[in-house]
């Protein structure tokens, strides 16, 4: 059978980031009063979608950059994803309403202690620098007039100035453990991430109504967690 | 290695552009005849402007917003650059402005054509797509804009669309907002971008306290039009916003009066896409769709820097075929080639679509290879084909 845009239209979907922010996210979620079925916190479930206790309300866990993607081209209808996924990508179909407050951290640049010790950044018209945010990183630089060479990495950011594969990155940064334990040192910080609720712009018109349902019920939470 | 062919080769488009086969390319054909009868039954008359013009014509007035997203050429007899229309409606206020100039106001023209744009859009990849649209020219205010609006609604309900949602705007409110808050030009385009994102921390971070607050306010009245007019009346805004904030109620108010069958939202903030509108616009969107079934609003265009009040709407046909009730295929049934004309031409009349069956008989086996569900027997009616065949 052909794809047919309107097969499961009647079901919001939300889609939610594996990983750190989940643990976060999920007193959020439940706080709203969703609570997905048992399968979504039985880690031997292979399973990727979720019913819910609302009969038109499922849960998809995706990982945190798929976030946005599905939601930006409306293959879910909210989402919860940090400023670092929305600004690298920067969908002009994403809109993040509201900010969750958690899964706070930041976006920063780090470089190996010996080269920090002698570098002048003033002199810089081209760096290569790994990261998993090229888009971000090659804006951030081309602001100051200099030329970013970024090398996509997935993850392990850490290990590529001690290989020589560059002499900088940029990633997140909570505590700072990570970057000392391998000798990396932060020189500067790109932006503060918060998680977000991400939405869909053309759902936001065409199911408004819903929308707006679970966007108060979010910022309901929110604020009481805040009081 | 697969093993490629000078026609697989052939056959690949260059980016966002493709072929449209059968059903596709009639049913777009249906639909578009259909949005447009709507627009001449109720006045507006067709135009028809050429693929390609001068680029100083085509990208002036409320075209130059346009230029990023204009194919151009060379025009090897003049040598002048020639852009490729991106968008149909500044053609046609050109036309208004230039050619109809002394015919009497309001002025209703209505067209159909396709598009090619330098890019498509995240929703859309498509470079190249149909638009049909109407423009109400010498017209201003809300009943302009209402009358357009309507319509298109009008001509979306008679292409089938059953449930529109209609999402009002105004475009200049926020560049408004943002002169009365003292924002430089930098600094309200980059508010401008945050709040196309809805991101209210970030606008926090670009203006004062007290600002974001004007914000915030303007942000809650975005979504369903039943609670967001209430909250958008009760607004207390700067001087030049006050006028369009009004309008934009009025607006709202009219629209479900009208057709409170169809769903209305209302979003302040929006802007993008809407840079030569300068009054109140909207998007239609339906459940279904991929992206906007179509857009418009109010505008200004005129002859030699007089200027007009306008307002036009457009529909992108490849958005609203995802949500239109398309007719059923015709029946095809095979024929003899020498099937005299009359009898051929009252088949035709009942619906049915001929096919002469070429160098073969007209038996099962034929019509089967051909795709027609009926042949005609001997006695000059369709028949349909026996169910052992068809298995």
């Amino acid at each position: 059978m052909a794809f047919d845009a309107r097969d499961g239209a009647d079901k919001l979907v939300i889609a939610l980031p594996k990983g750190r922010i989940l643990d976060e996210a999920m007193p959020l979620v439940r706080a709203t009063g969703l609570e997905p079925e048992p399968a979504f916190d039985d880690p031997k479930s292979r399973q990727l979608r979720f019913a819910t206790n609302h009969p038109g309300v499922d849960i998809i866990r995706v990982r945190s950059f798929d976030v946005a993607t599905f939601v930006a081209f409306g293959a879910a209808h909210l989402g919860i994803a940090g400023n670092d996924v929305i600004m690298e990508f920067n969908y002009p179909e994403l809109q993040a309403p509201l900010d969750l407050g958690i899964g706070a951290c930041r976006l920063a640049v780090a470089e190996s202690v010996a080269l920090h010790a002698q570098d002048d950044p003033v002199r810089w018209s081209h760096i290569r620098v790994a990261t998993k945010y090229p888009e971000i990183t090659r804006a951030h630089f081309a602001a100051r007039g200099v030329q970013a060479e970024c090398i996509k990495l997935n993850g392990a950011m850490e290990l590529a100035p001690a290989l020589g594969l560059c002499r900088r990155i940029v990633d997140l940064v909570s505590t700072g453990s990570t970057l000392r334990a391998n000798g990396l040192v932060e020189v500067e910080t790109i932006a503060h991430v918060t998680s977000r609720l991400v939405v869909n712009r053309t759902a936001m018109k065409v199911r408004s109504r819903e929308m707006a349902l679970w966007i108060d019920r979010f910022r309901e939470v929110c604020h009481a967690r805040a009081a | 290695m697969t093993a490629s062919f000078p026609t697989a080769a052939q056959a690949l488009l260059p980016n966002g552009l493709r072929d449209l086969l059968p059903p596709d390319a009639e049913q777009e054909a249906f639909v578009a005849s259909r949005l447009v009868a709507t627009f001449v039954a109720n006045g507006y008359h067709r135009v028809k402007p050429p693929l390609i013009e001068f680029e100083e014509s085509l990208l002036s007035g409320a075209g130059r917003t346009a230029a990023a997203q204009t194919f151009r050429v060379m025009d090897p007899i003049t040598q002048r650059m020639m852009g490729l229309r991106s968008d149909m409606t500044t053609q046609v206020a050109r036309i208004a402005a230039s050619r109809l100039a002394r015919a009497p106001r309001p002025l209703r023209l209505a067209y159909s054509g396709s598009v090619l744009r330098v890019r498509g859009s995240q929703l859309r990849p498509e470079r190249q797509f149909t638009q049909a649209g109407l423009e109400l020219i010498g017209a201003a205010g809300e009943d302009a804009v209402a009358e357009v609006l309507l319509l298109a609604v009008e001509a979306l309900e008679q292409a089938g669309v059953e449930r529109v949602c209609i999402d009002l705007t105004c475009p200049p409110l926020v560049p408004a907002l943002c002169a009365a808050l003292g924002l430089d030009e930098a600094r309200a385009q980059a508010v401008r971008d945050v709040l196309e994102q809805k991101d209210l921390v970030a606008v926090g971070d670009l203006v004062g306290a007290e600002a974001a607050a004007v914000l915030r306010a303007l942000l809650e009245t975005v979504g369903p039009a039943e609670r967001g007019v209430e909250a958008l009346v009760a607004l207390d805004l700067p001087e030049p916003a006050v006028a369009m904030r009004d309008s934009l109620v009025a607006l709202a108010r009219r629209v479900a009066g009208a057709v409170p069958h169809h769903d209305l939202t209302l979003d302040p903030l929006e802007h993008h896409g809407f840079e030569y509108h300068t009054g109140t616009a909207f998007c239609l969107f339906g459940r279904g769709a991929r992206g906007e079934l179509g857009r418009g609003g109010a505008y200004e265009t005129g002859p030699d820097g007089a200027v007009e009040p306008s307002a036009g709407a457009t529909l992108y046909l490849d958005a609203v075929l995802d949500v239109a009730t398309c007719p059923p295929p015709r029946r095809l049934v095979l024929i003899s080639p020498t099937l005299p004309a009359a009898r051929r031409r009252a088949l035709q009349a009942e619906g049915w679509a001929t096919v002469p069956a070429l160098g073969a008989a007209v038996d099962q086996a034929e019509a089967l290879r051909l795709g027609c569900s009926h042949i005609l027997d001997e006695n000059g009616q369709p028949r349909a084909l026996a169910p052992a065949d068809q298995g």
